[in-house]
């Protein structure tokens, strides 16, 4: 939790950019989700990996787009290979999720994906 | 103004039924409009393309009469969907994915609102104050409901402290909040049976956190009472209310 970071290759002023595109909606989106955990079944990556919560659609809300807002932009390679697994791996932006507050989730995850894109940091089909 | 006299009891307890009161109105009211105001003014009328039948246009009515078969079918007085379309929607709808959930948060959040307004020594104040004469639940009623709310939060933090799904993604916010949201509620609990001797420091810790409760509601996690109505109701979607037709 307290590693060192190294932040080569991440250009933060560049996160942080993207980031103030959709300042209002995630700050809102961010504050207002009541961590109810009532999106969990809608997702059926969820249901289909014998309901995981590491599946559910708020967690890889809070973990990418709020991780990346709570920080600043301030993440290393480590940070973003993580969200790359999140935001790829275990989303398909099929935007299925229901938010009983009406949360825009898959607009959040695919943020999310913007910045990991612009960071260099994707999924490689073809070498992995 | 002596320092000691604005810290003693007296003063205190004054400042907190008095004052206080009026303040946490004004922020409560100032910052849920503003809020509102604040909502409304990212979201933006989106134009909306509308599928209508007819050569040229995206949905051809020959072409997708296929996907109305069923309902030519149904006899006249039975055109709308029918009982297990409403069954089946139920079903796939968050009441029936999480039946007990829905009817805990439904009831909580009600009578979070509802019973304070309904309670007799609330309207009794009221009305000693402004003449207000405001219809009262019966005390034993307000009382069992009181329960009921303390019984719903706990319900909350069981789930928050012993479910895997929840605890992921709790935070010390969390807590922190839903314990607000309890503390009127305990303490006029306890203020109403006279539970402890001293009344009076129950009385104003209920009246306190009561102000601070409405004060927090636009600027903190309880935003969500706004971001619900406002997104629900504005935002297009499928999973929006009446005809939203706005956009971020």
């Amino acid at each position: 939790m307290f590693r060192k970071k190294n932040t080569a290759g991440v250009n933060s002023n560049e996160i942080r950019a993207i980031l103030d595109e959709k300042k209002a909606k995630m700050k809102l989106s961010l504050k207002a989700c009541a961590h109810c955990s009532l999106c969990a079944e809608s997702c059926f990556l969820f249901m289909g990996h014998n309901k995981d919560p590491k599946y559910m659609p708020s967690y890889k809300f809070l973990n990418s787009v709020g991780v990346l807002y709570k920080k600043k932009g301030n993440v290393d390679k480590l940070d973003l290979g993580e969200m790359r697994d999140l935001v790829w791996e275990r989303c398909v932006l099929c935007t299925r999720c229901y938010c009983p507050i009406g949360i825009d989730i898959p607009d959040m995850l695919a943020l999310a994906r913007r910045i990991c894109r612009s960071q260099g940091v994707y999924p490689q089909y073809d070498r992995e | 103004m002596a320092l000691s006299h604005i810290f003693s009891w007296t003063f205190m307890y004054d400042f907190i039924r008095g004052p206080m009161v009026w303040i946490s109105f004004i922020i409560f009211f100032c910052g849920v409009v503003f809020q509102v105001l604040r909502f409304m003014s990212l979201l933006k009328e989106q134009p909306v393309k509308k599928f209508e039948p007819g050569p040229g246009n995206i949905i051809h009515s020959q072409t997708v009469s296929h996907l109305k078969g069923d309902r030519v079918k149904t006899r006249w007085f039975k055109k709308g969907p029918d009982k297990k379309d409403w069954m089946v929607w139920l079903k796939l709808s968050i009441a029936g994915v999480n039946p007990f959930m829905t009817i805990v948060t439904t009831i909580f959040h009600v009578l979070l609102i509802g019973v304070p307004v309904f309670v007799l020594g609330h309207n009794i104040l009221l009305d000693n104050a402004f003449g207000i004469s405001m219809v009262s639940l019966p005390e034993n009623v307000s009382d069992f409901l009181t329960g009921v709310v303390i019984f719903c939060t706990l319900i909350f933090l069981f789930r928050r402290l012993f479910l895997e799904r929840v605890k992921m993604i709790t935070s010390y916010e969390d807590y922190l909040f839903l314990s607000l949201a309890a503390a009127p509620f305990v303490t006029g609990y306890l203020a109403y049976h006279q539970v402890f001797s001293n009344y009076k420091l129950l009385i104003s810790l209920h009246i306190l956190s009561g102000e601070l409760l409405l004060m927090a509601v636009p600027f903190t996690k309880f935003i969500h009472m706004i971001y619900m109505i406002i997104v629900r109701f504005n935002v297009a979607g499928e999973y929006s209310f009446g005809n939203a037709r706005k956009n971020w």
